[in-house]
């Protein structure tokens, strides 16, 4: 009886299991599917009865959207590569010290910065906006790498001081005993045992340069380097969608999405180390 | 300095100077990033603050109202609204938790697959959350949408929902589209705490004799209660300060049914051009949140502490 007990609980488990896991796996493919479909249908397809195979298949909406996009796409890519050499060059010294070194104000310090990731973004657009004209930087793409860098510092140090922190303590003096200096020692021995940490860092900048809505869309005019997001955005802006050609914007969503997807998938096996707390 | 650290190598640490002088090279490295926050969050933030207690036309002069904006939303009756809206809004953050833990507990116990499923699983978060809300404003149109085509066309709906002048239909929809996108973020945190469990403790739980539940909620449970807590509360700041896919599915809308205290901002801001109205709102949502930023980092110490 026990026993049966027993087996009918573990059967129970590991069909709830994959249950859980095939419901959310193919709830993603569907929806991915779809999108993939629809958006090689012609515009009078929309009409009428839902159906998922395009009856006449067409490149338009791929076209069309690619050539709405394209500088847009440059400067999101532009936007994003900023973003992510600025971040790496200013929060990795920061994470070595915080992780490595000894001195007045260390704690007061990462706090200060690590719970900037806790500040409501949003708060900081308008006075940004207003700082950005003073200074010239408004409408411009080194304007937007700067401001990014709110969203990003935190997260990387916070990152960065958890992979340095957990090499080895004298490492450095060691390295120091063969002959380098504080700063080779770091540049030949530290930064290439901290290479997950900087990848996934990396990885992060970059998504938020891409990804971002809010400094992209209220950081610019349309005469400015717009990035790709806000210019879907502009396109339907709230749902009101008769007039809309869904196939050229589910084009543009894959479009969009793919670059963001790709670098994950390179990316993702320095990704799940990174996220432990 | 080099030639020097290299020859004083085994006194150093009692050296005052040296020490002085390591101090001074730490402060230099965390310069730059301290400055940039000073630069990009405080300073902007002093400076809006000022600005909520003013009034403050786009492009225009300010001038000095003191608590009058303040005194404006407290007595507006969309301000209600909008405030009622945060708070059913921010269950996303619960349903979140709940997908995430039941999905982390899930591919823990699978052994094929894990890296496919993972995958399929973080595409929804990688992707710019415009993209997933423009995604979801096609999928859920009244009219032209596949979703509410397919409800009609197999009988399960007598005929297609418009949502979007329904104030509690919209907020469902927000509620579902938020969920879905931001859920991956929690299960990476999760997965990752849950993978550091050590396996001598499920192993000591056994031999007590503990069956699934207790062995759950006495051993793994306590063991990801800091990494829930923390993923919790960035997730709560964070779902209540993302604009972008609410714009693209409700503009906020109907009325002000769907503006979360975060679109009340933006509506202000770049509807009307108050620019005093709109930091006041940003205010009060800041000492909305403020109190978590405290349990973030108690748990941040917390796990920092006694590192597994």
């Amino acid at each position: 009886m026990s026993t049966d007990d027993f087996d009918v609980t573990a059967v129970t488990l590991k069909a709830t299991t994959y249950g859980v896991i095939s419901f959310l796996v193919l709830f993603n493919l569907v929806v991915l599917a779809f999108i993939f479909s629809v958006s090689f249908m012609p515009p009078s397809e929309f009409f009428g009865a839902p159906h998922i195979i395009p009856q006449n298949p067409t490149l338009d909406a791929w076209t069309s959207g690619f050539e709405e996009l394209q500088d847009n796409l440059v400067n999101s890519f532009l936007i994003g590569l900023g973003t992510t050499v600025v971040a790496l060059a200013i929060s990795i010294p920061g994470a070595y010290a915080f992780a490595r070194k000894e001195f007045y104000g260390k704690r007061a310090g990462f706090y200060a910065i690590i719970s900037a990731m806790m500040f409501p973004y949003i708060l900081l657009v308008i006075p940004i906006m207003d700082l950005w004209n003073d200074l010239g930087l408004y409408n411009t793409i080194p304007g937007m790498i700067i401001a990014y860098q709110v969203f990003v510092t935190p997260f990387a140090i916070w990152i960065l001081r958890d992979f340095f922190a957990k090499l080895p303590t004298d490492i450095e003096e060691a390295a120091q005993v063969y002959g380098c200096t504080q700063f080779t020692a770091f540049l030949r021995v530290i930064l290439p045992l901290a290479t997950p940490g900087i990848v996934a860092v990396g990885f992060l900048a970059f998504l938020t340069g891409w990804n971002d809505f809010l400094f992209a869309n209220l950081l610019t005019t349309g005469t400015g380097p717009v990035p790709a997001v806000p210019v879907l955005y502009g396109t339907i802006g709230g749902g009101s969608g008769e007039r809309v050609y869904w196939g050229k914007l589910m084009a543009e969503t894959l479009i969009i999405g793919t670059p963001p997807t790709i670098l994950y998938l390179v990316a993702r096996n320095y990704l799940e180390n990174a996220f432990t707390v | 300095m080099s030639t020097q650290n290299r020859f004083d190598l085994g006194g150093w640490a009692s050296s005052y100077r040296e020490t002085l002088s390591e101090n001074w090279f730490a402060y230099l490295l965390i310069l730059p990033v301290l400055a940039f926050l000073v630069l990009l969050m405080w300073l902007p933030f002093a400076q809006g603050f000022y600005m909520s207690f003013n009034d403050w036309p786009f492009g225009g002069e300010p001038a000095w109202v003191g608590l009058e904006n303040y005194r404006f939303l407290f007595d507006w009756e969309p301000f209600y609204t909008s405030l009622r809206a945060t708070l059913v809004f921010s269950l996303t953050t619960v349903l979140q938790l709940g997908v995430a833990l039941v999905a982390a507990l899930a591919v823990r116990e699978i052994r094929r697959g894990k890296s496919f499923v993972t995958g399929v699983f973080l595409i929804s978060y990688t992707v710019p959350p415009l993209v997933t809300g423009t995604i979801w404003a096609y999928l859920l149109q009244p009219d032209l949408g596949p979703i509410f085509g397919y409800l009609t066309q197999w009988g399960l709906l007598e005929e297609t929902i418009y949502w979007g002048s329904d104030g509690g239909a919209s907020l469902g929809v927000i509620l579902f589209v938020t969920t879905w996108t931001f859920w991956p973020f929690m299960f990476l945190i999760i997965s990752a705490s849950l993978e550091s469990i050590p396996e001598e403790l499920y192993e000591s739980a056994r031999m007590y004799g503990a069956g699934r539940v207790q062995t759950f909620l006495r051993v793994t449970l306590p063991q990801l209660k800091s990494a829930i807590l923390v993923a919790l509360s960035i997730r709560i700041i964070w779902n209540m300060t993302k604009i972008s896919q609410v714009l693209q599915l409700t503009n906020g809308g109907p009325g002000y049914d769907t503006s979360i205290l975060a679109v009340l901002l933006y509506r202000f801001a770049y509807g009307q051009g108050r620019m005093g109205v709109a930091y006041a709102v940003g205010v009060i949502l800041l000492v909305m949140t403020i109190g978590f930023v405290f349990i973030f980092i108690r748990e941040f110490e917390r796990t920092s502490e006694d590192p597994q």
